[in-house]
């Protein structure tokens, strides 16, 4: 029986964002939306689920007067990140 | 890129390596700044230094290594600049800057030590009622002596605490942090008193710097076990 893939993970902008914090301590949205190129909208909606699940810790503070959103991943993120490669690989080498 | 669009297992492990390539690709971003104002200042005061012995230059009270702390100036700028420019923080970023920051304040507190044990020897000596002289054996002339007894002690509480100020400060692990800079803290004590006190301590300093925070991840570690 497989085990069903996350559908907060499983979701290409989600996934992309969770790619990119999985290996970096903390990043701003600036970086995060540069990375994935997408617009500040889609990825404000992505993000906010993604808090919602507790998959990732947004802070907000301001620098030089301007906004400053910073994401970082989780522990719960990170558990369900690596549970979700893992489950990718099953599904991968059956389908050899 | 969009979140509706449905994804293959195959395009979500691609995705995944391309978002983690991308990722690791935005890591360096040491511009070399203060690698090149800390060369040229160091390089310039030593072989200034050199010049000035070798040649018996004069150059009266001005101490060229002045010019060391005052490149502390723009450093404190070039470190602001780069923390604002700074767009995203790796583990491995904030490791670093844990040991450059700790290296900074050892290089500071072996400064003090060297600055310090001098005088502290003396001291030391003409309350035991001993002072040292020497003896020129040619002309037989006896003069004051300047002592300098290493602190073994001092050097190894300094010692001490810098790797575990270092982890602290990298794992934002508090126990770690406060038993390093007892270490320092202790350090600067101890250069002001007799080795019989640098044991005790050495003593305090392994109990705040290893035993606390041990039996603190001790029993995280067990409480984490029976979860």
């Amino acid at each position: 029986m497989f085990k069903e893939l996350d559908p907060i993970l499983h979701s290409q902008l989600r996934l992309a964002v969770m790619s990119l914090l999985i290996s970096v301590k903390e990043a701003d949205f600036t970086f995060i939306k540069e990375k994935t190129n997408s617009t500040a909208g889609n990825l404000s909606v992505q993000v906010q689920k993604l808090k919602d699940v507790g998959y990732m810790e947004v802070t907000k503070q301001f620098k030089d007067n301007y906004p400053l959103t910073t994401c970082k991943i989780t522990p719960k993120g990170i558990a369900a990140f690596e549970s979700y490669v893992k489950a990718l690989q099953e599904y991968l080498q059956v389908g050899k | 890129m969009s979140e509706k669009k449905q994804l293959t297992e195959q395009e979500s492990l691609q995705l995944i390596t391309e978002m983690i390539q991308k990722a690791k690709a935005s890591h360096f971003h040491e511009n070399g700044t203060s690698a090149i104002l800390w060369g040229s200042v160091i390089g310039f005061c030593g072989v200034f230094t050199f010049f000035k012995m070798h040649f018996g230059w004069n150059t009266g009270s001005f101490d060229v290594w002045l010019l060391a702390l005052i490149a502390i100036i723009p450093q404190v700028f070039i470190s602001i600049r780069e923390r604002r420019q700074r767009v995203v923080k790796t583990d491995m970023e904030a490791a670093m800057g844990a040991i450059w920051m700790v290296y900074g304040l050892s290089i500071f507190a072996l400064i003090f030590y060297f600055n310090v044990i001098g005088g502290q020897t003396e001291s030391l000596l003409r309350g035991d009622g001993m002072e040292m002289m020497m003896k020129n054996l040619q002309t037989g002339e006896i003069s004051h002596l300047y002592p300098f007894a290493p602190s073994q002690g001092s050097l190894l509480l300094m010692l001490y605490g810098i790797p575990t100020l270092t982890t602290g400060i990298a794992r934002k692990f508090r126990p770690m942090i406060v038993g390093g800079i007892a270490c320092y803290i202790l350090f600067t004590i101890s250069c002001f008193t007799a080795s019989k006190y640098d044991f005790l301590m050495n003593g305090i300093a392994g109990v705040l710097n290893w035993l606390v925070p041990g039996l603190i991840l001790r029993s995280r570690y067990l409480k984490g076990k029976t979860c």
